[in-house]
């Protein structure tokens, strides 16, 4: 296995070819092999030190970063702020300079404000991985979906998904359109005008019926979780209406089970609001799939990723 | 009797688009004659301008001094340097300072301390409402009496028509200025930067532009019918001006400025995310910079001002969501327009001097300024072949926060000259 980038941080999609995301997801082949034998880890970030800095808290894709982390061989940190001690008088930045002194070699960074990770990466010679800012990006999610969605279809030009729920507010769906776009999949996307706004990239067909998301006929349906505030905010009337005009009900599930179209979700679920509770069991919902392929991408991530700290001896060493 | 003869000049004359080879002569600080080659007579102390042009002193009517309360952005004596350094012999100080400015007896303070220690001439600028709550008119009267020249909430955008309407009603017995900041408060709730594609792209909260056309509309709209003086602070869109525009064709009587960053940039220049592009109203589009330089050409617009607001470097290093609106503008204002408006050939000298110099003053009471022999001589130097690049060293500001951080300018003002200099 080559090294293939000197890439410092993973912020978004923004400056990344087809050709470097296409080598972050044939990396995290191998990782995933390694899953099925007994000894789990390589050792290929030993003695480096990862920080899992998470202004919001998520156990699930932290964990998913530590255990990645830690088949790497590097030693794990968690170091968990509250935002609101920031306001008050704390900057990101004294954070980050507290953080560079102790010799950090990996932060991966979760922010609720859009930019973040972007700002610490300019401030730090660690690589930055965002593991989630705001509405901006997460691009570890997008991947471990392509990584996912490449499974079932090796080729993934000329694919076709359909991203559905609240778009505006999602930086799953953003990262997930530009990365599917940059790998040739046809992009849709399906939800409350509200939750569309007219300024998404005009590469994405924005459908207003559930007949057509299936003309479309996507090879997967992206179901977002919709987050019950925006429900006050106006945004929709109800919980019921949304799963009975944009959900997967009973009858959508029929039809999604007749054509054989995959469903994946980012999580945590919203039984009876995106989906139906049977889809959950539903054979070709790759649920599951997606956080058990979350830990390989997050460990070719990790590998991909050069910091300017100290020396590179990782990419001489032997893995895997 | 002191007299200078000011000679190699360029001078932005009366009635003339573009500066005239001219020489200036001013004694006791009253301009004696304006013309070519003026013979030096015994005594005069002369001034080679070096081709350096001479233009009436700018005047800004919108600029937030930060003193009382915010003493580490900027205080009285940084602010006045900094509009001094930047070709300003006056300017009208906003009252969203901390304690706010809401009596008579703030005003007063205001006023006095300004007039011990500013290095220009300073206006002062009330609160439309007690403790810029938008609830309660503060004590209008008090205010005018101490001197102020205009009311306004600054960007606390009234939520309250009635409280407009009452306030434009009382206000007209006492020749003030209601200043009134273009918002729907509602519909730009939460936002940060303006709403569009790039917003989508960076995932940040969006200010629409309905929210300004909305607010501009509903506000003159009750102007026309109750009267008095209303000015609208800040345009940023093409839909503000084109409002501002239908209400003028139908007799309001309203004057409106807009910015020259709004002018010159737009919001695909925030960057990654670089809190100096974030302020209130956003940078707005490519379009709307277009609509503003029409607006300020064809009279819609009255006149250009910085809406100066400084930040220290902790506050604008904060996130972008959480860091506060607004940048610096004093020092950057005539370089910025120069390097993008004049040197282009969009506007000219006589343009500049009448959206920057004559419409401010007229708005704060004052006589506009006219380099010509009888009147007082209020003038700055402008160097234009100066490259002016903008250091945190060469800012008398006390604060940093602006788009043109480090970037090179065409031009520079070298001197100012004040009536009571001299």
């Amino acid at each position: 296995m080559k090294s293939v980038s000197h890439r410092k941080d993973l912020l978004s999609f923004d400056n990344m070819t087809r050709e470097e995301a296409l080598a972050i997801l044939d990396t995290a082949k191998p990782f995933k092999d390694l899953f099925t034998r007994s000894v789990k880890k390589v050792p290929t970030l030993r003695g480096k030190t990862v920080l899992n800095l998470f202004y919001e808290p998520s156990t699930r894709t932290r964990t998913s970063f530590e255990i990645a982390a830690k088949r790497l061989s590097a030693d794990v940190t968690n170091f968990a702020v509250s935002t609101s001690s920031v306001v008050k008088g704390e900057s990101i930045l004294d954070t980050i300079d507290t953080l560079q002194a102790m010799q950090v070699d990996y932060m991966i960074v979760r922010h609720g404000v859009s930019g973040v990770p972007e700002y610490i990466a300019r401030h730090t010679k660690a690589s930055v991985i965002n593991a989630g800012d705001g509405h901006h990006a997460h691009p570890t999610q997008a991947l471990l979906d392509a990584f996912t969605f490449r499974e079932i279809y090796p080729d993934l030009q000329g694919k076709r998904i359909v991203v559905a729920g609240d778009i505006l507010h999602s930086r799953v769906a953003r990262s997930v359109f530009q990365l599917m776009h940059l790998l040739g999949v046809e992009v849709g996307t399906f939800g409350p005008a509200t939750l569309i706004p007219p300024t998404i990239p005009d590469y994405v067909n924005v459908f207003t019926r559930f007949e057509e998301v299936l003309e479309f006929d996507p090879h997967v349906l992206y179901l977002l979780r919709l987050q019950l505030e925006r429900q006050t905010a106006n945004f929709f009337p109800s919980m019921r209406e949304y799963h009975r005009v944009y959900g997967v009900t009973d009858e959508r599930f029929r039809q999604i089970r007749e054509r054989g179209m995959h469903i994946m979700h980012p999580g945590p679920v919203n039984r009876g609001v995106e989906l139906v509770d049977d889809v959950m069991t539903y054979e070709r919902t790759l649920i599951n799939t997606q956080v058990e392929n979350g830990i390989a991408t997050r460990m070719a991530v990790l590998y991909h990723l050069t910091p300017e700290v100290k020396s590179r001896s990782h990419d001489t060493e032997e893995t895997a | 009797m002191s007299a200078r003869l000011f000679q190699n000049a360029h001078i932005v004359v009366p009635g003339q688009s573009d500066p005239q080879a001219l020489d200036l002569r001013v004694v006791d600080g009253v301009i004696q004659a304006v013309a070519p080659g003026i013979a030096p007579e015994p005594g005069d102390e002369r001034i080679d301008c070096r081709g350096g042009i001479l233009l009436p002193a700018l005047c800004d009517a919108h600029v937030h001094i930060r003193e009382p309360g915010q003493e580490d952005a900027e205080t009285i004596e940084s602010g006045t340097e900094a509009a001094a350094a930047g070709g300003f012999s006056r300017i009208l100080a906003m009252p969203n300072t901390d304690p706010p400015i809401d009596t008579g007896g703030m005003v007063g303070f205001i006023q006095s301390m300004a007039d011990r220690r500013a290095r220009i001439p300073v206006s002062v600028a009330g609160c439309l409402t007690k403790g810029r709550e938008g609830a309660k008119l503060a004590e209008i009267a008090d205010m005018a009496e101490q001197g102020a020249v205009m009311v306004t909430d600054c960007n606390h955008a009234l939520q309250d028509a009635y409280v407009l309407r009452r306030a434009l009603e009382y206000t007209r017995h006492f020749d003030m200025v209601v200043g009134v900041y273009p918002d729907t408060p509602a519909l730009s709730k939460g936002g940060v930067m303006h709403e569009g594609a790039e917003s989508f792209r960076l995932g940040l909260p969006g200010i629409p532009a309905m929210a300004e056309e909305i607010g501009i509309e509903r506000d003159l709209r009750v102007a026309a019918a109750v009267g008095g003086r209303i000015h609208i602070q800040n345009v940023s869109t093409a839909e503000g001006v084109d409002s501002i525009r239908r209400w003028k064709a139908r007799g309001v009587q309203v004057t409106a400025e807009t910015t020259p960053h709004h002018l010159l940039l737009n919001h695909t220049q925030l960057g990654n995310y670089n809190t100096h592009f974030k302020m209130m109203p956003p940078l707005r589009t490519e379009a709307d910079q277009q609509a503003l330089l029409e607006g300020l050409l064809d009279g819609t617009l009255d006149m250009i001002a910085t809406g100066h607001a400084p930040h220290t470097d902790f506050a604008k290093n904060l996130d972008f969501n959480h860091a506060p609106f607004g940048i610096i503008g004093l020092e950057t204002a005539l370089p910025a327009l120069h390097t993008h408006l004049i040197q282009t050939g969009k506007l000219t000298w006589a343009q500049l001097c009448r959206l920057f110099s004559d419409a401010p003053r007229r708005l704060l009471n004052l006589a506009p300024i006219a380099l010509e022999p009888g009147q007082p001589f209020e003038a700055a130097l402008f160097d234009p072949a100066a490259e002016n690049t903008i250091t945190r060293a060469a800012l008398k500001s006390r604060s940093f926060n602006t788009p043109w951080l480090n970037r090179t300018l065409h031009g520079r003002v070298t001197a100012l000259y004040l009536p009571r200099d001299q």
